[in-house]
């Protein structure tokens, strides 16, 4: 057997390539939260270490971002957070580059920080951005409020009066760090005034055209080359490294490989840290009459996407219910804290949280089964959504009722929790891409998929092959290099085999028409197996795939919509990712430590295209909800990450990990998304069971600290 | 300074400053299997074998390996029943883990050729996959332990 290159460790990630005459770079980073830089002196650095500061950026458009440009390459008059990047170096030997870093010497001045989102909004609070120019989409809102996504349905905040029950709580929700085991890594070149970028990205065509607009470049003269990436959750989207690190390689001339430490990626990008305030009510039988929805969400120095994080969380958190008056109140808001963006569960897992929790507290007071009053509410096919959309392909119920099913919910519920969620895809978006037949006779998917280990290379050789009729073997997933691959819009929001299954269809269909065209037959009587391409009925008629060689054929899949910010109404998701969770706990309450006895996810998996990947990427979910729901949280202090390391920052270990179970609900004409659906129901279903234990918790992560203080009186 | 060792069976000479971690002198040399993730030897990613034990190559400076016996994943056998357990199985994700994983578990079964799920969790938990491909790493681990024991019979 051929081993795979993940097993032996052959295969190059983007921390592993190399050029000849590379230099190794670091960045110095801002000690203090806020404060202005008062001088830079780098006088004393090496004369054959390169040197790049905020002089060496003048050229360059000032600033950069995928939502709100926001960011500088190195950091100019101030400094937003612990960890900005303020001179980076890039010499010879790493070594070298470390002791660069030593003798540049920068004064600052420091200034009060603010490290709450809501005492951000206040009039009282340092203003970070001073003036900034945010897109007709987006929604500035007073001091520091980079986006506020507001939505109405129905009679809004007036539909309480119709209420028998209304309910009001705080939930929160730490930030935690995506801990990809391979760090942030770019390797970037000039060559002929073309800038060439080897990178971890989840997001090579965003990176593209950030990098174009920064060095004022059309697009044709950025190439961003993908590697595969050892995990990124979220962390590896947008511009990371690669702005820093291509101004490096202009002035030093030479390659430039950037590879972060394990410190810095704890000040490179977050989860939001995010609160809620939620009000529900209902009819005395348990029918839900409005909702509202107030969220905070602390996107830190830079927006990064975190306008889009409070429109998805804010749109979560209405879960998947019909309640006729809604309101959303969802702020993005600045502070001193390193920079959040996505992060797998994207806003779901914190909107998700407080709604499923106050479904909960709400079924207490009603004194109701959880499961029957989330039944009695759920969305059905045809239903609208608060966003006004019709729901279709709804499997919300289905998902539930299985996964109430695995924890024997009918026999008691002693120690027992649920959760469903619906959560949002990536939209409006669109994918392109291209099948080629190569010399040998292969058909070459050329595609923007990145991989971070959710096995796109299998899942689009097995959507070919299923659209054309050619085996598994005559298939290739050609190298991801925005030179050669069409537009996508990037690999997140478990879009990717959705949409490409799409795009390929398209495009299998087309290069079927194209084949049939070179052998002068109909379409429908073109027969594409392993032997090449034949003529249905006449055997005789046949070539191979390898005299095909050049033919090519391209096939597209959009999806249109968006909301409006300012209603939230229009198209949120052109589908809907959907699951369940169900959890039976154990609680020691001397210690505070919550021993999962049984956990199920129940995920809406339409069809099932590669069925490892399938199950591989809803375990890893599983996990990082188990992570998410009772250990992972970043602690700060005035802004400075004080358990920045894996050893005080715990992620999941084969030991926190109990013997799981999950199904898939399969069905439907479509594949569906699976990379985070049990993200957002796992805390949500273990923090219902861990209060049917006695413990009301109400903000993530339940550490045995917080258990043990929620401890009910004896 | 140059140190003799032997990688995956194969006398070599590293060229190492005398305060160089095993990880990086093993980089250098061209084992780039061996990849530094948190540095203070709790996430087992730079797991290689000295004289058959698992140790975290960032914990361990390069001139301590001296005439030690390392193993990394690059001198695997094509039928390594572990490598072939976890390729079956389908064990990994992205990968990175991987190599630490697979000599962790070849280091176990040389131990432990009949090893139950307990010890192999146990065997297991220094080192992270953050992808949590868990369930199928023990699978692939219980799968290699019962054909190494059909073998050995």
């Amino acid at each position: 057997m051929m081993l795979d290159p993940r097993i032996t460790g052959r295969i190059q990630y983007a921390q592993d390539q190399h050029m000849p005459g590379m230099l190794h770079a670091r960045i110095l980073r801002s000690p203090y939260a806020h404060a202005r830089i008062v001088s830079i002196n780098t006088a004393a650095v090496p004369r054959d270490v390169v040197c790049l500061t905020r002089d060496d950026v003048t050229d360059l458009e000032p600033l950069y971002g995928p939502m709100v440009k926001d960011q500088p390459v190195v950091a100019r008059e101030r400094v937003l957070h612990v960890g900005d990047s303020v001179v980076a170096v890039a010499a010879p030997t790493l070594r070298e580059a470390e002791a660069a870093l030593e003798a540049v010497e920068v004064e600052y001045e420091e200034m009060t920080g603010v490290f709450d989102p809501v005492e951000a909004a206040g009039d009282s609070s340092p203003v970070l951005h001073e003036s900034l120019d945010y897109p007709p989409d987006l929604r500035p809102d007073g001091r520091n409020v980079c986006h506020r996504f507001r939505l109405q349905s129905g009679l809004g905040e007036d539909g309480f009066a119709g209420a028998d029950v209304v309910m009001e709580e705080a939930f929160s929700i730490a930030g935690a760090a995506h801990v990809p085991m391979e760090p942030h890594a770019t390797l970037a070149y000039w060559e002929g005034g073309r800038l060439h970028v080897i990178t971890g990205t989840q997001t090579p065509f965003n990176v593209r055209r950030d990098l174009a607009a920064l060095f004022r470049l059309p697009e044709e003269r950025v190439r961003v080359v993908v590697a595969p990436m050892g995990g990124s959750f979220g962390a590896k989207t947008f511009m990371r490294l690669e702005a820093v690190t291509a101004a490096l390689a202009r002035k030093s001339g030479r390659p430039v490989r950037a590879v972060l430490t394990r410190a810095e990626e704890f000040v490179t990008l977050n989860r939001h840290p995010a609160r809620f305030r939620i009000r529900l009510g209902a009819k005395r039988d348990g029918t839900f009459v409005a909702k509202s929805v107030d969220a905070w969400w602390d996107t830190g120095a830079y927006a990064d996407c975190g306008p889009s994080v409070c429109t998805k969380g804010g749109y979560a958190a209405i879960g998947p219910y019909r309640i006729p008056n809604v309101t959303v109140d969802s702020r993005c808001v600045y502070t001193n804290h390193p920079p959040a963006g996505a992060f797998r569960g994207y806003a779901a897992t914190q909107g998700v949280w407080a709604s499923e929790r106050m479904t909960d507290l709400m079924a207490n007071r009603l004194q109701m089964d959880p499961l029957e009053l989330r039944l009695q509410n759920l969305l059905r096919d045809g239903d609208r959504f608060a966003t006004g959309e019709i729901l279709q392909d709804v499997r919300f119920a289905d998902c539930l009722r299985a996964a109430a099913e695995m924890v024997e919910w009918g026999s008691d519920r002693k120690n027992k929790g649920l959760a469903v969620m619906l959560k949002g895809m990536q939209t409006p978006s669109r994918t392109g891409v291209a099948l080629d037949i190569d010399a040998g006779g292969r058909v070459v998917v050329r595609s923007a998929t990145t991989d971070m280990g959710q096995r796109p290379e299998p899942t689009q050789r097995a959507l070919a092959s299923q659209a054309l009729g050619l085996p598994m073997e005559d298939i290739v997933v050609g190298p991801n290099d925005t030179d050669l691959v069409p537009f996508d819009t990037r690999t997140t929001s478990s879009r990717s085999t959705f949409m490409m299954s799409n795009a390929i269809r398209e495009a299998a269909a087309e290069l079927r028409r194209r084949i049939a065209d070179r052998l002068e037959v109909a379409s429908e009587d073109l027969v594409l197996d392993g032997e090449g391409a034949g003529v249905r009925g006449t055997p005789g008629r046949r070539v191979a795939l390898s005299d095909l060689a050049g033919l090519r054929a391209e096939g597209s899949f959009a999806t249109p919509g968006g909301l409006d910010p300012d209603t939230g109404q229009g198209v949120a998701s052109s589908h809907w990712h959907q699951s369940a969770a169900a959890a039976e706990v154990t609680v020691d309450s001397e210690t505070g430590v919550t021993t999962i006895k049984r956990l199920h996810t129940s995920v809406y998996a339409g069809q099932v295209v590669d069925r490892p990947g399938a199950e591989l990427q809803n375990e890893g979910s599983t996990i990082f909800g188990i992570g998410t729901a009772l250990l992972e949280a970043i602690e700060f202090a005035d802004g400075q990450v004080t358990n920045g390391n894996l050893s005080d920052y715990e992620i999941p270990s084969i030991l926190d990990v109990p013997d799981f179970t999950y199904d898939f609900v399969e069905g439907g004409q479509h594949a569906h998304g699976l990379g985070e659906m049990a993200v957002p129901v796992v805390p949500a279903a273990i923090g219902n069971a861990v209060a049917a234990a006695g413990y009301r918790m109400l903000d993530l992560p339940m550490t045995a600290e917080r258990i043990v203080d929620a401890r009910p009186a004896r | 300074m140059k140190i003799q060792v032997r990688v995956n069976k194969l006398p070599i000479e590293l060229v190492s400053r005398t305060d160089e971690t095993l990880l990086a002198a093993l980089r250098r040399a061209g084992f780039q299997s061996v990849r530094l993730t948190c540095g203070i030897g709790v996430c087992g990613v730079c797991t290689v074998l000295i004289d058959g034990s698992p140790i975290s190559s960032c914990l361990v400076l390069a001139p301590a390996a001296a005439g030690r016996e390392i193993t990394t994943t690059e001198g695997l056998a094509d039928d390594d029943p572990v490598a072939v357990a976890f390729q079956e199985v389908s064990a990994f994700q992205c990968g990175y883990c991987t190599p630490g994983f697979v000599l962790t578990a070849r280091a176990l079964l040389a131990e432990t050729p009949n090893p139950s799920d307990l010890e192999i969790r146990h065997a297991m938990a220094g080192n992270l996959c953050r992808c949590g491909s868990y369930l199928k790493i023990t699978k692939a681990v219980r799968l290699a332990a019962t054909r190494s024991r059909l073998d050995s019979n």
